[in-house]
């Protein structure tokens, strides 16, 4: 079995799975620290990381009923993300892989929320279109196997999730936002003002500022016409419209890719695929679609596990020396073929 | 006992492994200093460092009876290095952890009696950490300084020609004045040493694993990264 860690953001994640890809642990330790300041600040996130991280290592393999003894390999997330936070996770994994003589599988992130989909009890098998949309990344993927994918769009500017979170902040709504807006959104009319989708990006990419921007100009007109608390009066309809133009602008190029890419099997990932109103409008997309529970679909380390069962582990003389990456690699996201 | 012994506080990366064990009597270090305006390399050159040297001893990492590191004060980030490292080693073989001053390392390193030191490093933003100790006796606690105030500092500490050493020596060089006798740029004694970390840490008390943290004398900057800064 094997021991995966991932610290790529703000969550401390350890997980156990088996080689026949059964989840016998998933600990994520998030760290609410951040919400008071409407963003992850990465200093924090690394301290807190290292605070945390052996902890919830004990607690994953505690949690799975093994020790150390009982794992074959050590899987590790090398990028991209906050390569301070990175830089936890792999400090830890190499000094535990060189330290029991096991082996290291290093993990591209983006490559563990596609390997989300192919987890115990039921996993889905490629050929497929994976649509993954969190508050760091948003993409689309085509993945005709196990260990890598090709992406087919991906958003320009902001992701989905931080689309989201852009929006509540200015509707005065919590961190993070999204649970927030699609419970506002809930009493509101979609339709009670338009907010742009993004027309003009070609292909299967994305754009999200624009729709920020959007909203910020709205608030501002209806406060400005109606008195202080003209957009507040408006909130629950703000809501409504805003999240339908990120799922509409989601649901275009998921059904678009599915048709181009001649694939019927649809699977979505990230903190975004939680939402309610995106989960019913994919639903129609697709003869079958495959969300993980929610628990795979944000940042955690059994999606890094199962991306690492089907990948070969670093040379063992390379292990010591290997570093943490930051952005998507040139090879990550344009080519599609992390290591 | 043998004791691997870590420090990342600094822009160098510093490996020392002692043996007192009868038969097996080790000083061994390994060190990477970067070349000027060349980045650390923390991430990619201590575990390397540190399986030269057992590999130099013919040992494995079970050998090891104690993991000592180098807590700062220091980049936030090569700290954190350090002390992942060593606490995740420990967790893999169940070694005793032991953390100690990386201030009183360099102390220790650039004397070799109870003379006193005075040990900067530099913090950046235009301060530097210091610290000084005559032998194990501590004459000033940890903390952070402006440079201007570093005369006044060599004064307290009984002044005339104290030696003074540290990258945040160096730096500041200019601000001490004629205060205190700082090597020249290139000696060694400005540079922490591994053993100087294993020769601290065989007296240091046993550190609990959760407990070992950096000393970042610094509380963070409260900046959010940029995706979700405040809009337009
Ligand atoms: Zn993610």
């Amino acid at each position: 079995m094997i021991l995966a860690l991932e610290t790529s953001c703000d969550d401390t994640c350890a997980a156990v799975v088996t080689d026949d890809g059964r989840v016998l642990s998933n600990v994520i330790s998030s760290q609410e620290v951040h919400d008071a300041y409407g963003g992850v600040v990465p200093e924090i996130a690394s301290r807190q990381h290292l605070q945390l991280m052996n902890v919830v290592i004990d607690d994953a393999l505690t949690r799975a009923g093994v020790t150390l003894d009982d794992i074959r390999a050590i899987a590790v997330t090398r990028g991209p993300g906050l390569v301070g936070a990175l830089l936890i996770g792999m400090a830890t994994a190499k000094s535990i892989a060189v330290a029991r003589g096991l082996p290291l599988i290093p993990v591209d992130h983006l490559q563990g929320h596609i390997a989300a989909n192919f987890l115990a009890p039921d996993p889905l098998e490629p050929p497929f279109v994976c649509l993954v949309a969190s508050g760091g990344h948003t993409f689309l993927a085509r993945v005709d196997d196990h260990r890598s994918f090709t992406v087919l769009g991906r958003t320009l500017d902001d992701a989905a999730g931080e689309a989201l979170d852009k929006g509540a902040r200015l509707l005065g709504l919590p961190f993070p936002g999204g649970p927030h807006i699609e419970r506002l959104a809930a009493a509101g009319d979609p339709g009670a003002f338009a907010f742009p989708l993004a027309h003009g990006v070609p292909g299967l990419d994305m754009s999200f500022a624009g729709l920020k921007t959007a909203l910020l100009y709205t608030v501002r007109d209806l406060d400005a016409v109606e008195g202080a608390g003209g957009a507040a009066a408006r909130a629950a309809d703000l809501a409504a419209a805003y999240q339908h133009a990120v799922v509409e602008q989601l649901t275009r190029r998921v059904a678009r890719a599915l048709d181009e890419a001649g694939l019927d099997q649809l699977a979505i990932g990230g903190g975004v695929a939680a939402n309610g109103l995106l989960r019913a409008r994919l639903t129609q997309l697709a003869p079958t679609i495959h969300i993980p529970e929610r628990a795979l679909c944000t940042d955690n380390a059994a999606m890094i596990a199962s991306a690492a069962r089907h990948l070969p582990p670093a040379s063992p003389e390379t292990v010591p020396g290997l570093d943490a990456y930051a952005t998507d690699r040139a090879g990550s996201l344009a080519q599609g073929t992390p290591s | 006992m043998i004791v691997l012994g870590l420090d990342t506080a600094t822009a160098d990366t510093c490996v020392g492994l002692y043996s007192d064990t009868e038969g097996l009597e080790l000083e061994l270090a390994r060190h990477h200093r970067p070349a000027p305006g060349e980045r650390p390399g923390h991430a990619q050159q201590l575990l390397s460092l540190a399986a030269a040297v057992l590999h130099e001893a013919s040992l494995t990492w079970t050998a090891i009876d104690r993991i000592a590191v180098g807590v700062g004060p220091g980049t936030f980030t090569g700290l954190r290095i350090g002390v992942a490292s060593a606490r995740a080693l420990a967790q893999a073989s169940g070694t005793q952890l032991a953390g100690v001053s990386t201030l009183q390392a360099l102390a220790n390193g650039a004397v070799g009696d109870d003379a006193p030191v005075l040990a900067c490093i530099d913090a950046r933003r235009g301060e530097v950490f210091v610290g000084a100790w005559a032998g194990g006796t501590c004459l000033l606690q940890t903390r952070a300084v402006a440079p201007a105030d570093l005369p006044a500092l060599v004064a307290g500490l009984g002044g005339d020609q104290l030696l003074t050493v540290g990258d945040g020596a160096v730096r500041y060089r200019d601000a001490f004045g004629d205060t205190a006798n700082i090597p020249a740029d290139e000696d060694r004694r400005h540079h922490v040493h591994g053993l100087a970390v294993c020769r601290l840490a065989r007296f240091a008390p046993v550190a609990d694993r959760d407990a070992l943290m950096p000393d970042y004398v610094r509380a963070p900057d409260a900046v959010r990264r940029p995706r979700s800064s405040a809009t337009a």
